[in-house]
């Protein structure tokens, strides 16, 4: 018998595959197609103060491995997700509400309405795909810790998960900037801001120009980045970027990670998540591993 | 909603640049009339949205035009036999009331596909009176399928086969004869346009299923908006992807 069950602040989840913010709403989609209750948590879509009607359409493009994704933020606004979803959500599995906003007092106050009411609060200082979308805080360390700070004011029950943004100088300096500002844990990465080219018409494919590129191809450069990340911070860390299965969710956790978030996947198979923790457990049966936790940092370098 | 793995049973060309997609599932899953799928294409991420033009027992049609690398692949990778990744059935599909008895059916391009799932479960029950627009005559495909409701007008913009013209320039110039009580419609943007135009203040309902770049096609992911009249955005997989044409803006 394998024990899937990690704990991340204090709060145990039955194991540690979360489908990643953005990618699966919040959770009755997909709940059409399998009981989500078997997930370890799940992250929702960005939330914030008001409702948001988002960015023009194309929305999405591909390229070979990965996609590019500029959504931006559409969402009913935290009260609605509140009163019409939380209880539903709740009742099923751990939450984590990813909180988004364009100032410090957004986001302190979308804190403020979801504190004591969800298992995590996901900051969300790294949508590259709106103005003020809070990316301007993920980039550099002072805003990073001045955001995380403010998160962490509005919270006095909820855990305060820093989501990190791949686009940046140093992922080390940010991961200590959040930890200083008082987070729980750390999810990275975010999306990478890319550029797909519809060459026919010579102009961006998506109608926001630039958007955020996932998907299988982005990996090797998250596992890196999860590795310096968990590193350099004492606080648990979220790995995400390119998970497939349940080998590539391994990987992470020997990187440093305590718990993993699947995105893209969601999209090229409806039943991504369910698969990576039946595989999940399957691996760790055929390596003797009793505990899903051990693998966490389980990576040698000699 | 079941995610499947189906086998393709043919996949082959059915008119210049169209291929016929049928592959079959395990267990027969019901479809209702413009409801889609999603298939996975096997070079790229992303699976594309298919309107089921037939779905006979565990046996389901879909067609699609070569148009970029995921199309392209799709018509060379999946030959009999293979394995295809499918989502289905998708979106809310076409209805239509009791009172809706003369049911006008307006397509333009890969549009009459979804169309042809609506001729083939309204025919016995309403009166269909279809106009199915084409480039030329090399592009015409299913014609046996269409022909199932009262009346057929093809329409060709170069005049190659029937009318000459579009297929809502030939509905629009039958329009009073017919007296549709409702309009099924699919098509490209500049085709539904003009559609919504013709038809505004003619009291008629205009069901439309719209086409949109889908990122998961249940709604979850919020890629494949469309805008209301009202200003707020509905999903196109999940909301749709019919809606009244009257309600969105094109």
């Amino acid at each position: 018998m394998v024990d899937l069950t990690v704990n991340l602040c204090g709060v145990e989840l039955k194991n540690p595959v979360i489908p990643a913010s953005g990618t699966f709403g919040f959770g009755r989609e997909f709940d059409e197609i399998y009981d989500i209750s078997v997930l370890g948590a799940v992250a929702t879509k960005g939330l914030t103060l008001e409702p948001r009607v988002g960015n023009p359409v194309p929305r999405i493009a591909e390229s070979r491995g990965v996609i590019l994704n500029a959504v931006g933020l559409q969402n009913p606004g935290v009260k609605h997700f509140i009163e019409h979803d939380l209880n539903w959500l709740r009742a099923k599995t751990r939450v984590i509400a990813n909180v988004a906003g364009a100032t410090l007092e957004d986001y302190s106050e979308v804190c403020r309405l979801l504190d004591g009411k969800v298992d995590f609060v996901e900051l969300n200082i790294s949508c590259p795909n709106v103005k003020c979308g809070g990316m301007a805080f993920g980039i550099r360390p002072e805003s990073v810790e001045e955001a995380t700070r403010a998160a962490r004011a509005a919270l006095e029950k909820t855990p305060l998960i820093v989501k990190l943004s791949p686009n940046v100088e140093s992922i080390p300096a940010n991961a200590q900037a959040a930890e200083r500002g008082g987070a729980d844990a750390l999810s990275l990465v975010n999306t990478f801001t890319g550029l797909a080219i519809d060459i026919e018409r010579r102009r961006p494919i998506l109608a926001n120009g630039t958007g955020g590129v996932s998907g299988a191809g982005i990996k090797p450069i998250a596992v890196r980045m999860v590795y310096e990340a968990s590193r350099s911070v004492r606080i648990p860390v979220i790995g995400m970027g390119g998970i497939g299965c349940a080998e590539d969710a391994v990987e992470f956790l020997m990187a440093g990670a305590s718990a993993v978030q699947v995105g893209t996947r969601n999209f090229t198979d409806s039943l991504a998540c369910p698969k990576i923790i039946s595989g999940l457990k399957t691996w760790c049966e055929n390596h003797g591993v009793k505990r899903v936790s051990e693998l966490t940092g389980a990576l040698k370098l000699k | 909603m079941r995610e499947v793995l189906a086998t393709v049973l043919e996949n082959i060309r059915i008119a210049e640049d169209v291929f016929g997609l049928t592959f079959a599932t395990e267990e027969r899953i019901p479809v209702r009339a413009g409801q889609f799928c999603m298939i996975g294409t096997g070079d790229l991420p992303l699976r594309r949205p298919f309107a089921i033009c037939k779905a006979e027992g565990e046996r389901y049609t879909v067609c699609y035009r070569l148009k970029g690398a995921g199309t392209r692949s799709l018509a060379e990778n999946y030959r009999q036999g293979e394995k295809l990744s499918v989502l289905l059935p998708l979106g809310n599909g076409f209805s239509l009331s009791e009172k809706e008895k003369k049911i006008a059916v307006v397509g333009g391009g890969v549009g009459v596909f979804p169309l042809i799932s609506a001729i083939r479960a309204f025919a016995q029950e309403k009166e269909i009176y279809a106009f199915m627009g084409f480039r030329n005559r090399a592009a015409v495909c299913m014609q046996y399928e269409m022909q199932r409701g009262r009346e057929l007008v093809l329409a060709t913009d170069d005049g190659s086969l029937g009318y000459r013209g579009t297929a809502v320039q030939a509905f629009m110039e039958n329009f009073n004869r017919i007296s549709p009580d409702a309009v099924l419609a699919c098509g490209p943007v500049p085709m539904l346009r003009a559609l919504k135009s013709a038809t505004e203040g003619r009291g008629v309902p205009v069901y439309a299923s719209l086409e949109e770049r889908m990122g998961c096609g249940i709604g979850a992911c919020l890629v494949c908006v469309c805008e209301k009249e009202d200003g707020s955005r509905a999903r196109v997989c999940k909301d749709g992807p019919v809606f009244e044409l009257g309600s969105v803006r094109l």
